[in-house]
């Protein structure tokens, strides 16, 4: 199954960059989603053990006790951290590309970038 | 008292500006009481440096660095410190005389007392890294002097050169000192020691066998020659000319320029003496002595036959320390007092005739000897002495130059070469005074001079060329006393404590012999000065000029670097990336990562597995192709929702929830943001960069794809997994891990997510709140006064985006019918 992982991984990398190559800031966004994902996914296969089908990060109440099929916990906290970030990150985004449209009348990056012309 | 007189010195420069009013002429003199007092106190230390060895002070600064404020007081300091505030007592006197009319001057002595400081710190300094910060200090303030009269363009290009090269040597040098300390510290000196100067040069037999030597020195060297003016990097001294006179007399030929001097002379007792040291500093010390000598005549403006003249002495100290030896050391110290004392007269006096003639060309002066009488006796005495005319200081310092060279314990060629050095410039320096005294003061006055209405100047301005120029006359009569006075200095640069006896007359020997011919020669040229000065035996290329076709291609070469780099797109700059990502991880990855990935074990995978996971490149291939906006959403949403069930299958259920919180989030956000953005997609690019793109997005893709398959096989650490997950219950209290870790164990972390959600609320607020402020602006005309300046930015902005949003509203809606 890390195969499987891998193609989702590299074709998630390879959209965001083909994406984030275009000029429209609209793509640029999707591929700032996409990029998110990747990595989101790349950290997730970097766990101990791997990845693993049916196991749970979480160990007995009463005991404390580790039972036999648990997952890394660590990279799902990490993950978990980072999938709220770059959300806020993306609506930031988002908010600039609204504002920056609607004041220069273009979702053109090239356009933007001289605002001087203004 | 060595720390608080250097204080003093940086204290009393904000009173510099007392000399904005007037009567400037009595504001100077008044002003020249500051250093005179610190010159007093010196003076009262003299006994105890000669009869008691050097005073220390230490003062902590940042000791883990080894970097403390001490001071030291020894011969070679004295003598130093003695000239930059007894000549720098005259200059300021002189100064208030000279710039009479100049409201500037209180600056200018503000920057002059700056100096002053920092030059005092320079050689008092103990610990390489003090005396480092002073050293560039005194490249600052000079900077500021020579660029006071700023409003000329000349004035700024010698101000630019001068800081440009001395500031680049600055750099060399703390290179330098940074492994002399290093080396220090290889060869055992205590970490907190390694900067001071003594334990350096105690040190230094140890250091000098080291592998950091040779490079320490050749940094070293860079320094000094650059601030000592040494060829090549001689030209910024001419161009330094245009300071006030005042300036010049002082930074440019009394003090600051012997700084490199001043350091080499420091480092000599424990770097000196190896054959890259001697042979180094008499190949640059020697030619720059002969070139400066020989191009100095040449010159037409005063001042820049002294400035030529100043770099050959300067040369001329750099010779003697690098021929060393007792007379080396004798000779140097000797030479340093008569050039301070003849060449600072003679560049006031020089000040003089520009002032009262209003011009330095020596073409358009002569006849000034029935004008101004005495000026041409104070100009006459001081050239005799740097002439090396018998009876004068200078005769003394030239014969000893001559000594160092007989007597010199270097191999074959090295004395002969340094010998020659010297000859060359006592003949150069004897047409140069001779060309200078003759067109200034002899013949019929030049038309010009005749209309201004020359005299002698004022004796406030007078007298501060008259006591060095006398002292020169003066001196010789006292030599036993100058004698004790400079044994320590010489002391300090041979390394052992010795005194010596100047004289005048020490019988007929090889070096009066010497001497004799020079001036014989001399004297003999000079009466063909003009031939000679027309002759042009100098190759006309100007170092300033090169040096500034250099800058101006350095700059050149920036501008068009970053034009390429900064393209200000952000395509561009995501593809140095990837490239240097392909260049950084692909090859080291391809060289010793494919390996694993080949070895890899796999179970095979459920079919919803594969389901789930090939719905992703469906998906970005979808995103990729989508003509209209909504499709591009449901395309994002749905790879979206397979990374989530990706969370689900491989037990990360806390993931999972998540991912689909914020993925409807993000929806509805992209819904509301494309739904103001224009509704079809176009195509920017034309086709070609878009397969360009692709196959580089296509290789980036499978990169990564190697990498995870390399970094699943890959173990190097152990993991810290397993001690979160045991101690959960113990530590944490709870069970589920991961929150367990997001609220405990990492909590800082989740702090910091909060952070980053706050500061992105605010900036959200604040851009979509502009269009609020606008709409209150346009309904009422009371709040429109009240906009403050900077805000009329925003205003603008926003005017004209109105038409925009009136248009886009109604099509928006249409769009989203028709979708």
């Amino acid at each position: 199954m890390i195969f499987l992982l891998a193609i989702a991984i590299g074709s998630l990398f390879a959209g965001a960059v083909y994406l984030i190559l275009r000029r429209s800031v609209a793509k640029l966004i999707l591929g700032l989603m996409l990029l998110s994902h990747a990595v989101n996914l790349l950290i997730f296969t970097m766990g101990d053990g791997g990845v693993r089908r049916g196991a749970l990060p979480i160990v007995d109440y009463y005991t404390g006790e580790v039972m036999p099929n648990t997952t890394d916990p660590l990279v799902q906290a990490l993950i978990l951290t980072a999938i709220v970030i770059s959300f806020g990150i993306t609506a930031f985004i988002m908010a600039l590309a609204y504002r920056a449209t609607q004041a220069m009348k273009t979702d053109d990056l090239d356009d933007m970038a001289n605002t001087d012309r203004l | 008292m060595l720390l608080s007189m250097v204080l003093f010195a940086f204290a009393m420069a904000p009173l510099g500006l007392l000399a904005r009013r007037e009567p400037r002429a009595l504001v100077g003199w008044g002003l020249a009481l500051l250093p005179f007092a610190i010159f007093v106190l010196l003076c009262t230390q003299i006994g105890t440096v000669v009869n008691q060895g050097p005073i220390v002070e230490t003062l902590r600064w940042v000791p883990t660095m080894g970097l403390e404020l001490r001071f030291t007081l020894d011969g070679l300091s004295l003598l130093f410190a003695l000239i930059i505030t007894g000549i720098g007592t005259l200059i300021v006197g002189y100064a208030g005389a000279y710039m009479e009319k100049d409201i500037g001057l209180g600056r200018f002595l503000v920057y002059l007392f700056l100096f002053m400081g920092a030059m005092l710190g320079v050689v008092l300094a103990g610990n390489v890294l003090t005396m480092f910060v002073f050293w560039e200090l005194t490249s600052v303030t000079s900077y500021l002097l020579i660029g006071y009269k700023h409003e000329y363009p000349d004035a700024r290009r010698g101000a630019q050169h001068s800081l440009l090269i001395t500031g680049f040597g600055g750099l060399a040098l703390l290179v330098g000192l940074l492994m002399l300390g290093a080396a220090a510290k290889q060869v055992g000196v205590l970490a907190e020691q390694a900067y001071n100067l003594d334990a350096i040069i105690a040190a230094g037999r140890q250091i000098v066998a080291t592998d950091l030597y040779g490079p320490a020195m050749a940094f070293v060297f860079l320094g000094a020659f650059t601030k000592s003016a040494q060829f090549p990097f001689h030209f910024w001294l001419p161009g330094a000319m245009q300071a006030p006179t005042p300036a010049s007399a002082f930074l440019h030929s009394a003090t600051m320029v012997k700084a490199g001097v001043y350091l080499l002379a420091r480092l000599a007792p424990g770097m000196g003496d190896t054959p890259l040291w001697n042979y180094t500093l008499v190949t640059v010390g020697g030619f720059t002595f002969a070139f400066g000598a020989f191009v100095a005549f040449r010159q037409y403006d005063i001042k820049a036959l002294l400035a030529y003249s100043t770099l050959s002495q300067l040369g001329g100290l750099i010779l003697m320390i690098g021929l060393g030896g007792k007379y080396g050391a004798e000779a140097l110290v000797t030479l340093i007092l008569a050039h301070a004392l003849y060449k600072s007269a003679l560049f006031m006096t020089a000040g003089i005739i520009d002032h009262e003639t209003g011009t330095r060309d020596l073409n358009r002066l002569g006849g000034l000897r029935k004008l101004m009488p005495r000026t041409m006796v104070i100009v006459g005495i001081a050239l005799l002495s740097q002439m090396g005319i018998p009876i004068m200081f200078g005769f003394v310092a030239k014969e000893w130059a001559l000594k160092a060279a007989l007597e010199s314990d270097l191999a074959a060629p090295w004395p002969l070469l340094g010998l020659a050095a010297i000859l060359i410039a006592a003949v150069g320096y004897i047409i140069a005074a001779w060309r200078f005294f003759k067109n200034a003061f002899l013949g019929k006055p030049h038309p010009d001079v005749l209309q201004h209405h020359v005299h002698d100047p004022k004796v406030a301005m007078l007298i501060s060329p008259a006591v060095p120029a006398f002292l020169s006359l003066l001196l010789p009569l006292g030599l036993p006393w100058v004698s004790t006075f400079l044994s320590p200095a010489a002391s300090a640069v041979y390394g052992h404590d010795f005194t010596f006896e100047l004289y005048l007359y020490g019988g007929v020997n090889q070096a009066l012999l010497f001497s004799l011919a020079a001036i014989g020669v001399g004297v003999l040229l000079a009466t063909q000065e003009r031939r000679l000065a027309a002759h042009r035996i100098i190759a006309s290329v100007s170092g300033a000029k090169l040096f500034d076709r250099l800058v101006e291609g350095i700059l050149a070469f920036a501008t068009g670097l970053a034009r390429t780099i900064q393209s200000g797109r952000l395509r561009t700059y995501i593809l140095y990336t990837i490239f240097a990502y392909f260049v950084i991880v692909g090859i080291p990855f391809v060289i010793y990562g494919l390996g694993d990935v080949r070895s890899i074990q796999d179970n095979s995978p459920y079919f919803y597995e594969v389901v789930v996971v090939s719905l992703i490149p469906v998906g970005i291939i979808a995103t990729i192709t989508a003509r209209s906006r909504l499709g591009a959403i449901i395309a994002v949403s749905m790879i979206g929702a397979m990374v989530a069930l990706i969370f689900v299958l491989f037990s990360a259920a806390d993931l999972a929830l998540t991912q689909l919180l914020i993925e409807v989030l993000s929806t509805v956000f992209l819904l509301f943001l494309f739904s103001v953005m224009p509704s079809r997609f176009r195509n920017f690019s034309p086709a070609w960069v878009r397969w360009r793109d692709a196959v580089i997005a296509v290789a980036f893709g499978i990169l990564m794809s190697g990498l995870v398959l390399a970094g699943a096989t890959t173990n190097l650490f152990q993991s810290i997994a397993p001690y979160y997950l045991e101690q959960s219950v113990p530590g944490g209290k709870g069970a589920n891990v991961v929150n367990v870790i997001l609220v405990d164990f990492r909590s800082f972390d989740t702090l910091g997510e909060i952070v980053v959600l706050f500061v992105a609320l605010i900036s959200i607020f604040g851009l979509l709140r502009f269009r609020k402020q606008r709409s209150d602006v346009r309904s009422s005309g009371r709040e429109r006064l009240t906009i403050l300046p900077g805000e009329a930015g925003v205003l603008v902005g926003n005017g004209m985006d109105e038409g925009v949003e009136r248009a886009a509203v109604p099509s928006s809606q249409k769009q989203e019918k028709s979708t």
